[in-house]
């Protein structure tokens, strides 16, 4: 019989997990659910929101252990929540006792060894891509790896130095366009329109617009309306570094 | 360049997006093709803003089914998959109107912009609503829910 404490530490770090890395709230609350169902957890209740988790669990008529996890970072990695997902249903399913959940969920949580390169190499594609697909040319095409590849690897140090995400995705949106300008400068048939809005694809918040919508329609007003302000700000300061620099470099914003 | 120029380099790019967010290496070629599938339905009805719906929903569709097919997480397969449909040229253009003074136009292009990320971002909720709805049932027979 695992101890409560285990159980509690499992529960918790399967769901912070999934709100760290990009999953919904609901997602979140669900895993909780799942995994104390297969513990055999008398009741079960959470309240999962983006910045944090909180959880009560019933274990007798009138024992309850409660517990608060804050979550501070949020950022994108499906491998994780894919791996969690498939640890929650082994606990579920009653194959899988806390403990050795709580040892899966550990490993996961461990830094994973970087790739940058190959996040650099995916980066660069994905915008020289993107900007083929829009309808540029070759030469776009070299542009748009170029910039895919510097807001790689400039964005990946700025995550480590905890630079707000906000501010980040200002920096990006600034030096694709920077990029983008000095290619249309330096290369004679190079049209900036596709280069710039393929190079910005890959940092659009995509998957938080979208959870944003599933969590309000879920119910999960707190959450999708925090998700979706976050949303918000983070096309608007991409927009606002993208209009800093072409206006920089016009020299006009009336 | 020619359309299939435009879905092969949609395909590339909703691929290796998906490296880029740690997509499980076995569902990325699903959702680059479902991507190419979707794309290809939004050049079809002129990228208006009801394509930009339809578009989303077919792909939220096939995402919900390979997610059920693979055993997997839907939102692993739509994240790549719905990218290409991402407004970044509306976002561009309007900026730009706004930097050249031109608000009517970047008000005109802001809110086209905005109707189309409205539009995905329904089309896409609408069916994992759905499928959880239908599906419900089925899966906790079989002891696993997606």
């Amino acid at each position: 019989m695992d101890s409560i404490t285990t159980t509690l530490d499992a529960v918790c770090l399967a769901s912070q997990l999934i709100l760290e890395n990009g999953g919904e709230t609901y997602r979140a609350e669900e895993t909780v659910e799942r995994m104390c169902q297969g513990l055999g957890i008398l009741r079960v209740d959470v309240l999962a929101l983006p910045t944090g988790l909180m959880l009560t669990l019933t274990l007798e008529e009138d024992r309850t252990i409660s517990r608060i996890v804050r979550v501070h970072s949020r950022s994108i990695d499906l491998n994780r929540i894919d791996e969690c997902n498939v640890i929650s249903r082994k606990v579920a399913s009653g194959s899988m006792t806390a403990e050795e959940a709580l040892k899966a969920l550990q490993q996961i949580k461990r830094p994973q060894t970087e790739k940058r390169p190959l996040l650099i190499a995916a980066s660069a594609v994905s915008a020289a891509s993107f900007t083929v697909m829009l309808g540029g040319s070759w030469a776009d095409f070299g542009v748009s790896f170029f910039c895919g590849a510097l807001v790689q690897w400039v964005l990946t140090p700025l995550g480590k130095m905890k630079v707000p995400p906000l501010i980040s995705s200002m920096i990006a949106g600034a030096l694709t366009t920077l990029l983008a300008l000095l290619g249309a400068r330096m290369i004679a048939d190079v049209n900036i329109e596709p280069i710039i809005s393929g190079a910005i694809m890959p940092l659009l918040p995509g998957l938080a617009t979208t959870n944003a919508m599933r969590d309000t329609i879920r119910g999960d007003l707190v959450s999708g309306g925090a998700r979706l302000g976050e949303a918000i700000l983070s096309v608007m300061m991409l927009a606002a570094g993208i209009g800093l620099m072409l206006s920089m470099w016009g020299g006009r914003l009336t | 360049m020619s359309w299939w120029i435009q879905l092969i380099a949609c395909g590339i790019a909703a691929a290796s997006f998906s490296v880029l967010l740690h997509q499980p290496r076995s569902t990325i070629l699903v959702s680059s093709l479902v991507s190419i599938l979707g794309y290809s339905v939004f050049l079809l009805l002129k990228q208006s803003t009801l394509a930009y719906f339809l578009a989303s929903l077919l792909i939220g569709i096939c995402c919900e089914l390979s997610a059920r097919l693979m055993k997997r997480v839907a939102t692993l397969f739509v994240t790549g998959a719905i990218v290409p449909l991402v407004p970044g040229v509306g976002l561009y253009r309007t900026m730009r109107f706004i930097v050249d003074g031109e608000y009517s136009d970047a008000v005109r292009t802001g809110a086209a912009t905005l109707l189309g990320i409205c539009g995905i971002a329904m089309a896409i909720t609408i069916s994992s609503v759905l499928f959880s709805a239908f599906w419900h049932r089925k899966a906790n027979q079989r002891g696993a829910s997606c």
